[in-house]
């Protein structure tokens, strides 16, 4: 294993995005992947493939995502993206009270037909839009320009100055209790002001049995092949990884 | 919350007639809509369908070789194929027809000359017999007839206008020369102006096309094909020469591509034969919100957004328009995401109409299923897909399985978005050109090509993440060299996209539409019962409370309402206007959940409640069956309303479970109260005289058909209680005199209280609230086969005996009704033809001792039997009960066996008719009649039904079948080529005059 671990001291780890259509899961990606915000370049189908590298203490996680479709029908594809994967993360829109519903079914469904040691962290999104009281002088108007150009943003949802408390459909206690209840990492995010979004992955790294992982990586690589492939896969990703480092590496 | 959709189970097969129109592109009567105008005159006008065997020329001297094949009347079309069904193909609308004329040829030859609307002259020599000729002609004269009457001759001239490749053709001098100067389309921008009017075209008119036009070579491909259309007829009349699909395959050319997809889709007839309909259906649907429309809403913006043309409004809303068009025609596909890539895709080269109607061909006939809102065509495909590959590239296969990776993850987008989602646009769009005309095989042969030309890094990979990679760098260098290091210019000319066109056309030419078909066939009922079994999960998973069921029992009570659905869906739940639903609940609103209507209930009551049903036993000397059918009682629709919690006349899944919930679990002095509470109408705590009389009448419902009267008898007492104790507290409450209306038949009678005294004073009625009740709720597994069998008649029905096995097998309820027709008969004959009526509630079963009334159970036996009967999954059932009561009682309906005690063994023989002890013979002679359904359906007369239970008359079919194939074999094998002889003939047919 010497020239494995020497290629990459990095645990590979398969992260899924469910959630309704149009609650920010691209954008929650595209924030973690390349710090950016965008009208989203990809259209999702099937699923969108990213990765990113996260460090944690003094090993790398290179996280495998897999951004799925939010719409309904694509639903009976999600196991296809959700089988093996180590962590997911079930995205909502905190304003838009019928997509935690969504969410829970899927972390329901996670529960018991996924990998049994599936992390599993709630996000609610588009926190932006209530918060404007904290950021007051650049509040509504700047939010409803960049959320327009969001693709997956709802068109329309765009809040009015002043009114952006009563946009809160979901009450943070109410989706901390659940997310205690069920056992779930839970986190409020902004895919547009990146708030929330780093922590959401590194405590989802802290939480992943890295040594299990590592023990069945190890396993699988006495394959013939599986240390050469391994060394050619995080190359195609160097570019990416170098040009977001400074600004993404997990700060812990 | 949860939909369930039994659309799955409609799917058929279809027939040879329909698989014939889908190869000539002629639109189904499904995607076609009805004609609001000269319905009545439709239906008597058909033209009946006709082939026959014909050799096909162009009348022109020196224009393509003759072929042979077959010539089809399908009204209004007239379709060619040669006999490979590739080379030459055709399909002309009647009303482009000018002029048929018969050819004065040589004796023996019976040639015709069609003049077409182009110009161009075709000439088809029947081949078959002379009198099959002349009813050929006919019909086509007749079919002709019906064209011109309905006046769509005249529809043609404007129609053409319409197409680009008029305006190429008429106007080839010029527009060829000056492409011919500038190498480019600049020079055609010009005068471009007063010819869009007439025309249909895309947004690249506009926005320009994506790739640059010198290296496309478009203006000698363009050169090409005005020259091809000149000679070979064009968008209506297309026909397809070889030497067309070798252009298609060079890529066509931008400006004529919109056209051309249209002809070879065949989505052209549709936009043909129903002119103004996409305005319509926008102006009809206008302001009209859905969840459709608000996923489209949420796409728009990400639909190849680099293109020029959709960072402008008027390609956004051209490509809202369009998609929500079709969402429109068929709100119960509506939309899915991918589609909007592909309308984007095609909008660029069409015309809204033109891709309204090419997204139809491509939702309805192209990529069946593909968008559906279970996708079961996408999951089919992907399944036949990974099929081909183990076949075809076998060492791949392995190699993924053994690392546990998935072909679809990458497979998956290529199929739902044509290639577009994944190449470089301009390579896509020529993949998009083969797959319009050479049909879906496309997709499959250019993916394995993709895998097995990538075989080598493939066999390196080890996870989903590095596959994709590899895929996503391969199609990003598809424009690269594909010899790079080659001496020869020629080879380091070709680019690894000629090279994926080359290996997919040639080495997987293999793959063809009917393999396609029938790998479809093999998958389909596997991927139809994953989905399903899915939807289950979701279903019991999403259910607010199992209540006191388990997930299996749960999952029983799923079933039972998903066999209803099948027979009685309910209204398709996208319907309603979204009004309706936004008074729902929050996530009601995205996700409107399957409700059914009185009559699905009655038929899932039928299924899991005993005295829901009427079950008539029926025996007739060597078949004993129960004919199901479902009853109908006020207290049905009472129990539907009692369940409806939320008043919105239909029960949901969760309805269904708690309502069930209600009287599945309870005791003796709960159920008591549930019965009473379900005829206490307003609730007040009070039945009044008129709910005790509706309750006595539930009573007789439930006890119907049972044997003996000792139920008549309990409920007649009960009646007479009921009075009498209600006649004697009756003062009290009048005395209070609260009652605003005292009416004697509103007035509040008889109280819980008084009603549960009444009823533990009748030990039958006790005994039926202790355990009856609960019993006749029955969850029962049916066997796979027989849940397979899809859609149940109305009256279904299930059979035991010996043929109890071979039932499941016989495939359409239809062929089960003739079945059992014919038993009947037979039995009639024998004179052992018997129906009795099966008790609703099955307490006193055995039919030949009716007066078993004494051999109740000890009220410990009692408790054990109605918690059994919610254990109905294993089989300990049939052991536990006592001898007396049980048997054919319990279900002799299913098929599923159970162990049985030797007393009951010996009961069975003795009433289930002759059953198992069946004389070998017999049983050969019964199984002989299960077979397929055209057998079947040609037992009509009791003469045949006696001759030896059909079996000479079945060898008679088969032997005629037999003839036929051969007659077949041997025309094919004469017609399969052309002697030089023929092709001097048919060359001579070219000048011949037409005959007086």
């Amino acid at each position: 294993m010497a020239e494995s671990s020497a290629a990459d001291k990095s645990v590979q780890v398969k992260l899924v995005l469910l959630g309704e259509a149009a609650v920010g899961k691209s954008s929650v990606v595209l924030r973690f992947v390349s710090n950016d915000f965008q009208p989203n370049k990809e259209p999702t189908i099937g699923a969108a493939f990213l990765t990113q590298k996260c460090r944690l203490e003094d090993r790398v996680l290179r996280y495998e995502i897999w951004d799925t479709a939010g719409q309904e029908r694509f639903h009976s594809l999600a196991p296809m993206y959700y089988r093996n994967a180590q962590a997911a993360v079930v995205v909502y829109d905190i304003t838009k009270a019928s997509s935690l519903e969504k969410a829970k079914s899927w972390v329901k469904e996670l529960q018991r037909q996924a990998n049994p040691n599936i992390v599993i962290a709630l996000a609610g999104n588009k926190l932006d839009l209530v918060s404007a009281a904290a950021s007051s002088s650049s509040a509504s108007g700047d939010v409803s320009e960049d959320e327009a150009d969001d693709a997956t943003a709802t068109p329309g949802e765009a809040p009015a100055a002043g009114e952006s408390d009563s946009l809160r459909q979901v009450p943070r206690e109410e989706a901390q209790a659940y997310a205690t209840e069920a056992g779930l990492l839970f986190f409020e995010t902004s895919a547009k002001t990146g708030e929330g979004i780093v922590d959401l992955f590194t405590e989802i790294a802290k939480k992943i049995p890295i040594e299990h992982i590592l023990a069945s990586t190890r396993g699988g690589a006495g394959r013939p092949g599986a240390g050469s492939s391994r060394a050619n896969a995080p190359r195609a990703d160097v570019n990416l990884d170098d040009s977001t480092k400074p600004k993404e590496a997990c700060n812990c | 919350m949860s939909t369930i959709s039994t659309a799955l189970r409609n799917f058929k097969e279809p027939t040879k007639d329909e698989l014939t129109e889908i190869f000539f592109s002629i639109p189904s009567a499904a995607s076609t809509p009805p004609a609001p105008k000269d319905e009545v005159t439709n239906k008597t006008e058909e033209v009946e369908r006709m082939e026959i065997n014909a050799v096909m020329s162009m009348g022109v001297h020196g224009e393509e070789d003759s072929y042979a094949g077959k010539l089809y009347l399908i009204a209004p079309y007239l379709t060619f194929a040669s006999l490979d069904r590739k080379s030459v193909r055709l399909t002309l609308p009647l009303s482009t027809i000018r002029r048929v004329e018969r050819l004065n040829a040589r004796a023996g030859i019976y040639a015709l000359s069609l003049a077409l609307w182009h110009g161009s002259k075709i000439i088809v020599q029947l081949t078959s017999l002379r009198p099959t000729a002349d009813l050929f002609c006919s019909l086509l004269r007749d079919a002709l007839k019906i064209e011109l009457q309905k006046g769509q001759m005249k529809k043609v001239k404007p129609f053409v206008k319409t197409c680009y490749s008029e305006t190429l053709v008429t106007e080839s001098a010029t527009v060829a020369d000056q492409e011919h100067e500038d190498g480019s389309l600049i020079a055609e921008e010009k005068d471009s102006g007063p010819r869009e009017s007439t025309f249909h075209g895309g947004l690249g008119l506009r926005f320009k096309f994506p790739g640059d036009p010198r290296k496309l070579r478009e203006a000698s491909k363009i050169k090409l094909w005005t020259q091809y259309l000149k000679t070979h007829g064009r968008n209506l009349t297309l026909l397809r020469y070889p030497q067309c699909t070798r252009l298609v395959q060079v890529g066509l050319p931008n400006r004529l591509r919109g056209e051309m997809w249209e002809t070879l889709s065949g989505s052209i007839f549709l936009r043909f034969s129903n002119p103004g309909y996409y305005e319509q259906l926008l102006k009809d649907n206008e302001g009209r919100t859905s969840a459709s429309t608000e996923d489209i809403e949420k796409d728009l913006h990400r639909s190849l957004p680099e293109y020029a043309g959709y960072q402008s409004e008027d390609g956004i809303s051209a490509l809202r328009r369009v998609l929500q068009a079709y969402a429109f025609k068929n709100p119960e596909l509506g939309y899915c995401q991918a589609m909007n890539i592909l309308a984007a895709a095609i909008l660029i080269y069409m015309s809204e109409e033109q891709a309204f109607w090419l997204l139809e061909v491509l939702c309805d006939r192209l990529l069946p299923g593909y968008y559906a809102p279970s996708m079961h065509g996408t999951l089919l495909d992907q399944r036949v897909f990974e099929s081909l590959v183990q076949r075809c590239l076998p060492m791949i296969h392995d190699h993924f399985q053994a690392v546990d990776v998935q072909l679809s993850v990458a497979s998956l987008p290529w199929f739902l978005s044509l290639f577009i989602n994944s190449m470089p646009m301009i390579f896509a769009f020529r993949i998009v050109d083969c797959f319009f005309c050479m049909g879906p095989k496309v997709l499959f042969q250019v993916g394995t090509a993709i895998l097995k030309i990538n075989g080598e890094k493939l066999l390196q990979v080890q996870d989903d993440g590095h596959f994709l990679h590899l895929m996503r760098d391969y199609f990003a260098s598809l424009g690269e060299s594909a010899h790079p290091d080659s001496n020869d210019p020629r080879a380091r000319a070709i680019t690894r996209f000629q090279e994926l066109l080359l290996v997919s056309f040639r080495e997987f030419a293999v793959v063809t539409e009917e393999m396609i078909q029938g790998e479809r066939r093999r998958f389909r009922s596997e991927i139809i019962h994953s989905i399903e079994s899915f939807a289950k999960r979701s279903a019991v998973r999403n259910l607010r409370t199992l209540e006191r069921f388990t997930k299996d029992q749960a999952g029983l009570v799923y079933d039972s309402l998903y066999r209803a659905m099948c027979v009685f869906p309910p209204p398709p739940a996208t319907l309603p206007p979204p009004s309706l639903l936004t008074t729902d609940d929050q996530a009601g609103a995205d996700k409107p959940e399957t409700r059914i209507g009185l009559k699905t209930f009655q038929y899932f009551l039928s299924e899991v409640a005993t005295w829901a049903r009427d079950e008539k036993i029926v025996s007739n000397g060597f078949q004993q069956r129960v004919d199901r059918s479902v009853a109908e009682h006020e207290f049905i629709d009472r129990l539907f309303f009692f369940w409806d919690v939320s008043c919105r006349g239909a029960l949901s899944f969760q309805d269904l479970i708690s309502g069930l919930d209600g009287v599945m679990f309870n005791g003796l002095m709960e159920n008591i109260e549930w019965f009473f509470n379900l005829h206490d109408k307003n609730k007040d705590g009070f039945l009044t005289k008129d709910e005790v009389l509706t309750l006595s009448e539930t009573f007789l419902f439930i006890f119907r058909y049972e044997i003996g009267d000792a139920y008549l008898g309990a409920v007649s007492r009960f009646m007479s209680n009921a009075f009498e104790y209600g006649d004697a507290l009756l003062p009290q409450p009048e005395e209070g005199d609260d009652s605003p209306a005292p009416l004697p038949a509103n007035q509040p009678y008889l109280n819980l209280a008084t009603f549960r005294m009444v009823v533990l004073a009748d030990e039958i009625l006790e005994s039926f609230f202790e355990t009856d009740l609960t019993a006749s709720f029955r969850l029962d597994p049916l066997p796979e086969s027989f849940d397979a069998a899809a859609t149940l008649g109305p009256s279904s029905s299930s059979s035991s005996g010996i043929l109890g096995d071979l039932w499941s097998t016989i495939a359409t309820d239809s062929n089960k009704k003739m079945f059992n027709m014919f038993t009947d008969e037979i039995g009639k004959a024998v004179g052992k033809h018997q129906v009795v009526h099966k008790p609703s509630i099955g307490r006193y079963t055995t039919l030949e001792e009716p007066k078993a009334r004494e051999s109740l159970l000890t009220p410990g036996m009692r408790h054990s039997v109605s918690r059994g009967s919610l254990r109905s999954i294993d089989e300990k059932d049939g052991v536990r009960l006592t001898p007396e009561r049980t048997t054919p009682g319990i279900s002799p309906g299913r098929v599923s066996p159970r162990p049985v005690t030797p007393t009951q063994e010996k009961k069975r023989e003795r009433v289930v008719s002759d059953g198992d002890s069946m004389p070998l013979i017999q049983k050969a002679a019964a199984a002989l009649l299960e077979r397929p359904q055209f057998e079947i359906d040609h037992v009509e007369s009791e003469d045949e039904g006696d001759d030896a239970f059909g079996v000479g008359e079945d060898e008679d079919e088969g032997v005629d079948e037999n003839v036929m194939d051969e007659v077949d074999a041997f025309l094919e094998a004469h017609d399969s080529g052309l002697t030089e002889a023929d092709k001097e003939v048919a060359k001579g047919l070219i000048d011949a005059k037409p005959m007086k």
